[in-house]
C-alpha cells in the first residue's frame, strides 16, 4: 500500500493547499459585509499554514524523482505534458500565494489588488487540481482516465481544504480567546463560517459516499481487463483498506454532525469545537491519505 | 534512413526461449531488473476431469510474444515527459535523452507496453534505442540477430505491413489504436484478439 | 563468502590485466562482492581506465551438455569479455544455417565472471561437506592428489577409482569431460593402471539398455531434417524447442522443415512444453509413465481394424504374433496375444484400459491409432524423459514397437521410434589409452558401489568391458573387487546435485571413511563442490583453446575453433595443465602428454581429423574463420537392414527387430528384482513399476512430479546467472485445478515433498501441465536452510530416488510421488 508515497503527500498536499486558498476566498467573498480588520485577524492565520503546506507537498513529490537535482527540466514540455503543467500550476499558486501571503502580512498595496491577486491565486489554484487530475487520466489507466478523477480531486480539495481552514480557524479563535483579545465580531465569523465548512463537508463525504458505487459501476462495465483488474484490488486485494475509508468517512459524517449540533447548542458547544473540528480534520484526513494510497495501488494500465 | 523502423514479430517461430532478452542486456550491459525486451506468456483454456474414466480433456492454448518499444506514432510515453526527454527522432526511433531526464516514471506510468524502464543506479529512464549504433554500423538490433527460431526482424513499417499485414492487436498487448506501435505480428495459430480477455499472463513477474 | 573477500585483498597479487579486472569488478560489484556483476549488470571499465584500447572478437563456443552446441563470438577490450556476438555466417537454410547460440549462451559472461567463480585450489579443512576450506597452493594440491592416488590404487587397487559422470564440458576435446571414459583424467588415469569406468547416462540410462535388446544396438532415429518427407510426427515427450535451443539446432530444423513440409505434428507430453506449444498441431497430455500403455490401447485399434503393416512385423519383426515367436518363448507371449488379452495377465488393453492409465480419453486414443497408422510417412520418435522413469525401459521400446507396427522404420520421413539423430563430421577425439580395469559400473549405481562395491556382478548391473552391449551381458562372471574410494569429479555436478535423492547421497558422502577422497576440477563453487576434499579451479573454455565437436543440427556438420579469448581469471589452470603437472609427480609426465602442450594437442586433432575430412582447415586457417560448416547427408535409421534384411542382420540373437526379446526373457528367469513392482518384461509392456499412478502410496503423496530439462540453465550449468534467473525463474509447475484444492494461488511459495526430501519453491500455477502431475526444472542449486533440512532453491533431486530399474540399473528420476502444500 505504500505505492508512491511521495506522490500521495504530494497530491494530497497540494489539493488541500489550493482547496483551502479557495474556501479562504470564499469565506472573504461571503463575509464581504464582516469589517476588513476583522476578518483579516479570523483569516490571516490560517492562510499562512497554506504555502509551508504546499511546499511540503512540493518538496515531497521530487523524493519519487530518479535525477531530483534536474527536477526544473520538469517544466520544458509546457503545452504538451499536463505533469510539466502540473508542476508549473503548482510553482505559480506557491509564487503567486507566497506573494499575496507577504502582502496580506504587511498590509502592503492597495486593498483591491490583494483581492485581484487572491483571486488570481486561488483560480491558478483550482487549475493546479485540474491538472493533477488531468495527469492522472491516463488513457492507458481506465481506473484513472474518468470524470471520476477530476471530481475526486475536487471534491479532496475543498473537503481538505475546509476541513483544515476550520481547524485553522477555530485554534486562532481560542488563542485569542486565551489572550483575552476574542471580539464578539470576530466570534460570530468564525462560527458561521464553521457552520458553512461543516456543512459542505457533509455534503463533499456525502458526494464521496454516492460517488463510490458509481465508480466501481464504471470499474466493473469497462470493456478494458485492466479496469476489472483495479477494481479486484480495491474491493480484494485492498479490500481492508477501502473498508477503512469508508469507515473513516462515516466517522468523518459523524464528526461534523456532532459539531454541528454542539455548535447549535450556544455557548456549551464551543469548548469542544476546537476538538470537534480537529478530530474533524483528522479523520477526514485520514481517510483521504487511504483513499489517495487506494488510488496509486488500484493503478492497473492495460497492456502489458 | 528508414521513414519510421518498426519491429516484426513472428509470434508462430517464438519459443519464449528470451535470448532476444538476453542479447539485448548483454548489448547495452543492463542490470537485473532493467528489460528493454520483454516476453510475455499468456495462456488459457480449461479442464475438465472426468472421474468416472479416469480421463482429461482440456482446450488449453498458450503462445509468448517478444517485445520491447514500439517506437508508437501516437507515443503517449513523449506525451507524458515533462521534460521533453522523451522523444520521437531519426528514423522515428523514440529515445530518451539521459541528460534531461529528470526520473520522474510517469512515462513508464504510461506506456501500456511498458518499454521505458527505470534504471535505478543511474537514476534515469532507459529503454530500448533500436540499437541505433549497430544500425548506424550497418548490423541488425542485438535482438534480432539473436533469436534462434528467427522470430524477429525489423525494418520499414509501410515495408513490413505491405509483407506480413498490419496486425498488432494480440493479447495481452494492448489495442493498436492506443499508441499506434510500429508493430507487425504473425499470429500464432491461438492467438487471442487484444481485449478479448480468454487467457491471462502466465509470467507476470518477468515482464 | 569469505573466498570472495579474500581474493579482493590479495589483488597486488595477481598480474596486471587481472588486477584490471579486479579493479573493475569491484567497481561495478561494490560492497556486493567481487564478483556481484550479475547484480548490477556488466557495466564496462570504470571511466578511470586509460584510453579505450579496440575491441577484438575471438571465436569461442559454449561447450557445457544441452546436445546442441554454438559457437559465441567473444568481444574482448582491454582483456575482458565485453559483449556476445552470434554466429555470422551462414544463412537460414537447414544444412547450411547461422547457429545462433541460446538463451544461455548468450549469458556466458555472466558465468565466467560470475559470483561463484573458484580462484584458488581450495583444501577442506572442516568435515565434508561443513564449507571450512583453506586456500593452498597448486604445488600442494597436485602433491596431494598424486599420494592419495598411489596410496588408493596400492590399497584398494585400481577398480577402486572412480571418474564421475561430468558433462559439463562436453562440447571440447582436449578438455572433454564426457563420457568420463573419454577424458583427459581417463588418460591419466590409465597411464596409472586404469579406472572403474560406467557405461550407459543420466540422459538416457534405460533407452541405451533397452535398445540393445530391440534393434541390437543403439541406432538413432532419422535426423530432424528428414522430417521434410514425413506427413506426420509424433513426438512422445520429446522436446527440442526446450531441450535443442540452438538456433542452429534442433529448434530451428524443425520449425523450418515443418514450414516447407506442411506436415502435422502430435505432441505427447504431460506439459504444454514449448514444442507443444509452437510446433504441435494437436497437444496429447499423458500422465508420466504410461506410454507404453498408450502404444498398447493403440495396438489394440490397429490390430483390430486391420491396420498394423503385417508384411513388415512378418519380414523384419520377431514376436509382435504367435506365428513369428522365436523357438523357446512360452505360448501367448507375443505382443498381440498382450494386446488381445490373451497373455498371463488375461487383460485386453482396449482403448479404455489405456485411458484409464493415460488419462487420455479412448476416443482420442482411437482417433490417433487410426491417424498413425493411415498417415505416412509417419516419423514416431521420443525424447529420452519418458525412459527416465522407473519403468524406463519398457517405456523406450513402446514407440519403436509403435513405428514396427506402422512399418516406418529404414524409410525417408519415417523412424525407428527412439530419438532422432543428427548427421556428424567425424572428427577425432582426444585419445585416452587403453583402461586394463574390466568391471564397468552402471552409471547411476555409483552410490552403492561406494557403499558395497566389492562383490557387484551382473545381476547388480556390473558389466564387462569387453563388450558393453546388453546382449553380451545377460550373463558373465565379472565381478566389482573394490568399493569406490576415489572420485574424480570433473565437469560434474552428478556427486550431489544431479545424482538421485540428495539427502542419501549426502549421508554416504559424509562417512569419510568410506569414500576417502573427492577431487572436484570446476570453475565454480557447485553443490558437488561444496562436498569435495579438494577443489581445483579449472580455466573456462574461454581461456583455453580446443577444437569444439559439433552439436545435434540435423544435416549440418561443423566444427569450432575456440581460442583463448582472455587469460585465465586468477590462480585457475586448464583441465590438461592441471593433469601434467599431477602425471609428473607420478612419473608418468612422458606418456600422458606424448610431448604436447594442449596447443599442439589441438593441431594435432585437426590434422588427424583431415584425414577423413579433408576439406576441414587447418588449425591456423580455422582460428582465423572460426568455424567450418558442411552440408552432410540426412540420417537415415536403419535403411540398411530395411534394405536388405538378410545381409545386414541386427546385433539381436535373432538378427531382427525384437519386440519379445529372448535375451531379456532369459534375464526375467535369471536376475533378481531388488526394487518392488521391478520386472525384466521380453515385450514392451506397460507396467506400473515405482511410484507411478495407482501406486497405493498415492494416498500419501498424491501428485506425480517430474523434472524436465529447464530453459534456465543446462542442467546446473549457468544456474547461477542472475540474468537468467530472472528471465526464468525456478518454481514448481502445478495445474489450476490442483493449486485451487489446495488454495494456492500464482506467485505463492509452496512446499513439495515425499519420504525422501522437501523443498519450497514459488508456484507457476498454469493450465499448460495437467491436473495429477507437478513439475520441478531439474538442475536448481541444492541449498538447505539448514543441512537435510528444506531446500531453498528447488533442486528436485531432493525428491527423487535412487532406486535402480529393473534391468538397466538405471535412473527413474522422473518417477516421484509427492504432495504440495502452501508453505
Ligand atoms: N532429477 C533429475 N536429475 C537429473 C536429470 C533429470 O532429468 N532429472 N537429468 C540428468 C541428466 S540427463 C544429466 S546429463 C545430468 C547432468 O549432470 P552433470 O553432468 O553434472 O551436469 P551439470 O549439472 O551441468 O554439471 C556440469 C558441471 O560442469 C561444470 N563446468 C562447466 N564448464 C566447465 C569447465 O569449463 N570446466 C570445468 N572443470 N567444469 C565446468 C559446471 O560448473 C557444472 O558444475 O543430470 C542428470 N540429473
Ligand atoms: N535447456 C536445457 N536443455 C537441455 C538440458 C537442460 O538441462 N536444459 N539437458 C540436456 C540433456 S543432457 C538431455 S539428456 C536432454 C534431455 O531431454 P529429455 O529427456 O527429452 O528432456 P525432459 O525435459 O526430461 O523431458 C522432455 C519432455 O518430456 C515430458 N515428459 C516427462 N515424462 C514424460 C512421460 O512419461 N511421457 C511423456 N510422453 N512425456 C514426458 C516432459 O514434460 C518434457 O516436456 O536435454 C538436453 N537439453
Ligand atoms: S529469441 Fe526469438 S524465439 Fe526466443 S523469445 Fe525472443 S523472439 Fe521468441
Ligand atoms: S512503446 Fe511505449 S515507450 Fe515506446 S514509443 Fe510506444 S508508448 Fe512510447
Ligand atoms: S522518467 Fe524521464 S523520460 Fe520518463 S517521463 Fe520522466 S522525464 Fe520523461
Ligand atoms: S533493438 Fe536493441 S535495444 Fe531494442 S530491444 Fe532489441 S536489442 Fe534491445
Ligand atoms: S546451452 Fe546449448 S544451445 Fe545454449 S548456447 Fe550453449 S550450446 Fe548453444
Ligand atoms: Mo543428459
Amino acid at each position: 500500500m505504500l505505492h508512491e508515497l511521495p506522490l500521495v503527500i504530494f497530491t494530497i498536499a497540494a489539493q488541500m493547499s489550493a482547496g483551502s486558498f479557495i474556501v479562504l476566498g470564499l469565506i472573504h467573498l461571503l463575509g464581504a459585509k464582516v469589517p476588513q480588520e476583522t476578518m483579516d485577524r479570523v483569516t490571516d492565520p490560517a492562510l499562512y499554514a497554506v504555502g509551508p503546506l504546499l511546499v511540503l507537498g512540493m518538496a515531497a513529490s521530487t523524493l519519487h524523482l530518479g535525477s531530483p537535482l534536474r527536477a526544473a527540466n520538469s517544466l520544458l514540455h509546457l503545452g504538451g505534458s499536463w505533469l510539466s503543467a502540473e508542476i508549473f500550476a503548482g510553482s505559480a499558486f506557491a509564487g503567486l500565494g507566497a506573494v499575496f501571503a507577504f502582502l496580506q502580512w504587511k498590509k502592503l498595496g492597495p486593498h483591491v489588488l490583494r483581492q485581484v491577486l487572491a483571486v488570481l491565486t486561488a483560480a491558478v489554484g483550482a487549475f493546479l487540481v485540474f491538472a493533477i487530475s488531468q495527469v492522472y487520466s491516463l488513457r492507458t489507466v481506465p481506473a484513472w482516465a474518468t470524470y471520476f478523477t477530476p471530481v475526486r480531486f475536487f471534491i479532496t480539495a475543498l473537503l481538505l481544504g475546509g476541513l483544515a481552514v476550520g481547524a485553522a480557524l477555530v485554534i486562532a479563535a481560542q488563542r485569542r480567546e486565551a489572550k483575552g483579545v476574542e471580539t464578539p465580531e470576530a466570534a460570530a465569523l468564525v462560527g458561521r463560517s464553521v457552520r458553512g465548512i461543516a456543512l459542505g463537508g457533509l455534503f463533499g463525504l456525502g458526494a464521496k459516499y454516492i460517488g463510490q458505487p458509481a465508480y466501481i459501476g464504471y470499474l466493473g462495465t469497462h470493456p478494458e481487463q485492466a479496469a476489472r483488474e483495479s477494481l479486484d484490488l480495491l474491493v480484494n486485494t485492498y479490500g481492508v483498506y477501502s473498508a477503512a475509508q469508508n469507515i473513516l468517512t462515516f466517522a468523518g459524517i459523524a464528526a461534523l454532525f456532532f459539531m454541528l449540533y454542539r455548535m447549535a447548542d450556544g455557548n456549551a458547544g464551543k469548548r469542544l469545537m476546537p476538538t470537534a473540528a480537529i478530530v474533524a480534520f483528522v479523520l477526514v484526513l485520514a481517510g483521504e491519505v487511504i483513499g489517495r494510497m487506494l488510488f496509486y495501488a488500484s493503478m492497473v494500465r492495460i497492456g502489458v | 534512413m528508414a521513414k519510421q523502423l518498426a519491429f516484426y514479430f513472428d509470434q508462430t517461430k517464438c519459443t519464449g526461449c528470451k535470448a532476444c532478452v538476453i542479447a539485448c542486456k548483454d548489448k547495452h550491459d543492463l542490470p537485473v531488473g532493467v528489460r528493454w525486451r520483454r516476453v510475455a506468456e499468456y495462456s488459457g483454456g480449461l479442464w475438465l476431469v472426468d472421474e468416472r474414466t479416469g480421463t482429461m480433456t482440456q482446450d488449453v492454448f498458450s503462445y509468448y510474444t517478444s517485445y520491447s518499444c514500439n517506437h508508437c506514432d501516437d507515443p503517449i510515453c513523449v506525451e507524458a515527459c515533462p521534460s521533453t526527454a522523451m522523444r520521437k527522432g531519426e528514423n522515428g526511433i523514440v529515445k530518451v535523452e539521459p541528460e534531461i531526464c529528470i526520473g520522474c516514471k510517469y512515462c513508464a506510468m504510461a506506456c501500456p507496453y511498458s518499454a521505458p524502464q527505470f534504471n535505478e543506479a543511474k537514476g534515469v529512464m532507459t529503454k530500448c534505442d533500436f540499437c541505433s549504433d549497430r544500425l548506424a554500423a550497418g548490423q541488425t538490433p542485438a535482438c534480432v540477430a539473436a533469436c534462434p527460431s528467427r522470430a524477429l526482424d525489423f525494418g520499414e513499417v509501410a515495408e513490413l505491413r505491405a509483407k506480413y499485414g498490419a496486425m498488432a492487436s494480440i493479447e495481452p498487448l494492448p489495442a493498436a489504436s492506443v499508441t499506434k506501435p510500429n508493430l507487425v505480428i504473425s499470429p500464432h495459430h491461438r492467438a487471442q484478439v487484444s481485449g478479448t480477455g480468454t487467457g491471462r499472463i502466465g509470467n507476470p513477474k518477468e515482464i | 563468502m569469505s573466498d570472495q573477500r579474500t581474493v579482493l585483498e590479495r589483488v597486488g597479487e595477481v598480474p596486471l590485466s587481472r588486477r584490471r579486472f579486479v579493479q573493475w569488478s569491484a567497481a561495478a560489484g561494490g560492497a556486493a562482492g567481487l564478483m556481484g556483476l550479475g547484480g548490477v549488470g556488466l557495466q564496462q571499465a570504470s571511466a578511470a581506465d586509460p584510453a579505450p584500447s579496440a575491441e577484438k572478437i575471438v571465436w569461442s563456443a559454449c561447450t557445457v551438455n544441452c546436445g546442441s552446441r554454438c559457437p559465441l563470438r567473444l568481444v574482448v577490450k582491454d582483456g575482458q569479455i565485453v559483449r556476445v556476438d552470434p554466429d555470422d555466417t551462414g544463412d537460414d537454410a537447414v544444412g547450411t544455417q547461422q547457429i545462433r547460440a541460446c538463451v544461455r549462451g548468450r549469458s556466458i559472461r555472466q558465468r565466467i565472471y560470475s559470483a561463484e567463480r573458484l580462484k584458488k585450489p581450495l583444501k577442506r579443512t572442516g568435515k565434508r561437506g561443513e564449507g571450512k576450506w583453506a586456500e593452498i597452493g597448486w604445488d600442494e594440491a597436485y602433491t596431494i592428489i598424486a599420494d592419495k592416488l598411489k596410496d588408493t590404487i596400492a590399497k584398494y587397487g585400481n577398480e577402486s577409482v572412480f571418474i564421475q559422470y561430468g558433462t559439463g564440458v562436453i562440447g571440447a576435446t582436449v578438455a572433454r569431460s564426457w563420457p568420463p571414459g573419454g577424458s583427459a583424467i581417463a588418460r591419466l588415469m590409465n597411464c596409472l593402471g586404469g579406472f572403474l569406468d560406467q557405461y550407459n547416462d543420466y540422459s538416457c540410462g534405460q533407452i541405451e539398455a533397452a535398445v540393445d535388446f530391440h534393434y541390437g544396438a543403439w541406432q538413432g532415429s532419422n535426423s530432424n531434417d528428414d522430417l521434410v518427407n514425413s506427413r506426420l510426427v509424433v513426438m512422445f515427450g520429446n522436446n527440442p524447442h526446450e531441450t535443442r535451443m540452438s538456433g542452429g539446432g534442433e529448434v530451428f530444423v524443425t520449425q523450418t522443415v515443418k514450414r516447407t513440409a506442411g506436415h502435422k505434428v502430435i505432441v505427447i507430453d504431460p506439459r504444454l512444453s514449448d514444442t507443444a506449444m509452437n510446433l504441435a498441431d494437436e497437444w496429447v497430455p499423458i500422465r508420466p509413465g504410461t506410454d507404453a500403455a498408450l502404444v498398447a490401447g493403440m495396438a489394440h485399434v490397429m490390430i483390430k481394424e486391420n491396420l498394423v503393416d503385417q508384411a513388415f512385423l512378418d519380414t523384419y519383426c520377431s514376436g509382435f504374433d504367435e506365428a513369428h515367436l522365436p523357438a523357446g518363448a512360452p505360448p501367448n507371449s507375443s505382443y498381440k496375444s498382450y494386446v488381445l488379452g490373451l497373455g498371463p495377465d488375461g487383460v485386453e488393453k482396449t482403448p479404455q484400459w489405456a485411458a484409464k492409465i493415460t488419462g487420455i480419453p479412448a476416443a482420442t486414443i482411437t482417433r490417433l491409432a487410426r491417424e498413425i497408422a493411415t498417415t505416412k510417412p509417419c516419423s514416431v520418435n521420443q525424447g529420452w524423459s519418458i525412459q527416465r522413469h522407473s519403468n524406463g525401459e519398457n517405456q523406450a521400446r513402446a514407440p519403436m514397437l509403435l513405428a514396427n507396427m506402422i512399418g516406418q522404420v529404414g524409410i525417408s520421413g519415417g523412424g525407428n521410434g527412439e530419438r532422432e539423430s543428427s548427421a556428424a563430421l567425424p572428427m577425432v577425439s582426444f585419445p585416452v589409452l587403453k583402461n586394463p580395469v574390466q568391471p564397468v559400473l552402471p552409471f547411476y549405481a555409483w552410490t552403492d558401489a561406494i557403499v558395497a562395491g566389492k562383490g557387484m556382478d551382473y545381476r547388480k548391473g556390473i558389466r564387462n568391458a569387453a563388450n558393453l552391449n546388453s546382449n553380451a551381458n545377460v550373463k558373465h562372471d565379472v565381478v566389482l573387487g573394490a568399493d569406490i574410494k576415489f572420485i574424480w569429479n570433473y565437469g560434474s555436478n552428478a556427486t550431489v546435485n544431479q545424482h538421485g535423492d540428495i539427502n542419501k547421497t549426502l549421508e554416504i558422502l559424509s562417512d569419510e571413511s568410506k569414500c576417502e577422497m573427492i577431487v572436484v576440477i570446476d570453475n565454480q563453487m557447485t553443490v558437488s563442490a561444496r562436498w569435495a576434499d579438494l577443489v581445483l579451479p579449472d580455466a573456462t573454455t574461454a581461456e583455453q583453446v580446443d577444437v569444439i565437436a559439433q552439436g545435434s543440427a540435423g544435416n549440418l556438420g561443423y566444427t569450432i575453433l575456440a581460442d583463448k579469448a582472455i587469460e585465465p581469471l586468477f590462480d585457475s589452470v586448464p583441465v590438461y595443465e592441471q593433469l601434467t603437472n599431477i602425471a609428473e609427480r607420478l612419473g608418468v609426465k612422458e606418456q600422458f602428454t606424448e610431448g604436447r602442450t594442449q596447443e599442439e594437442w589441438v593441431r594435432w586433432l585437426l590434422d588427424e581429423s583431415r584425414k577423413a575430412i579433408p576439406d576441414l582447415p587447418t588449425f591456423d586457417q580455422l582460428r582465423t574463420q572460426g568455424i567450418f560448416k558442411k552440408k552432410l547427408d540426412s540420417y537415415i535409421s536403419m535403411k540398411k537392414f530395411r534394405d536388405d534384411p538378410v545381409t545386414n542382420k541386427l546385433g539381436t540373437p535373432s538378427g531382427k527387430i525384437e519386440i519379445w526379446s529372448s535375451n531379456l526373457y532369459l534375464m526375467s528367469q535369471d536376475w533378481p528384482m531388488d526394487v518392488e513392482g521391478n520386472a525384466i518384461d521380453p515385450l514392451p509392456i506397460y507396467r506400473q513399476t515405482r511410484e507411478m499412478p495407482g501406486d497405493p502410496l498415492q494416498a500419501k503423496y498424491p501428485l506425480q512430479c517430474i523434472g524436465h530439462h529447464y530453459k534456465q540453465r543446462t542442467h546446473s550449468s549457468y544456474g547461477n546467472s542472475p540474468w537468467l534467473k530472472e528471465a526464468h525463474p525456478q518454481h514448481v509447475w502445478i495445474n489450476t485445478l490442483d493449486a485451487q484444492a489446495r488454495g494456492i494461488a500464482q506467485g505463492d511459495a509452496i512446499m513439495v515433498f515425499n519420504d525422501r526430501g522437501k523443498l519450497v519453491l514459488p508456484a507457476y500455477v498454469t493450465p499448460r501441465i495437467m491436473p495429477g502431475v507437478v513439475s520441478v526444472p531439474q538442475g536448481a542449486w541444492y541449498k538447505p536452510d539448514t543441512p537435510g533440512g528444506v531446500d531453498r532453491a528447488g533442486a528436485v533431486n531432493v525428491l527423487t530416488s535412487q532406486k535402480l530399474t529393473s534391468y538397466a540399473k538405471g535412473n527413474g528420476q522422473h518417477s516421484n510421488l509427492v504432495q504440495v502444500q502452501k508453505a
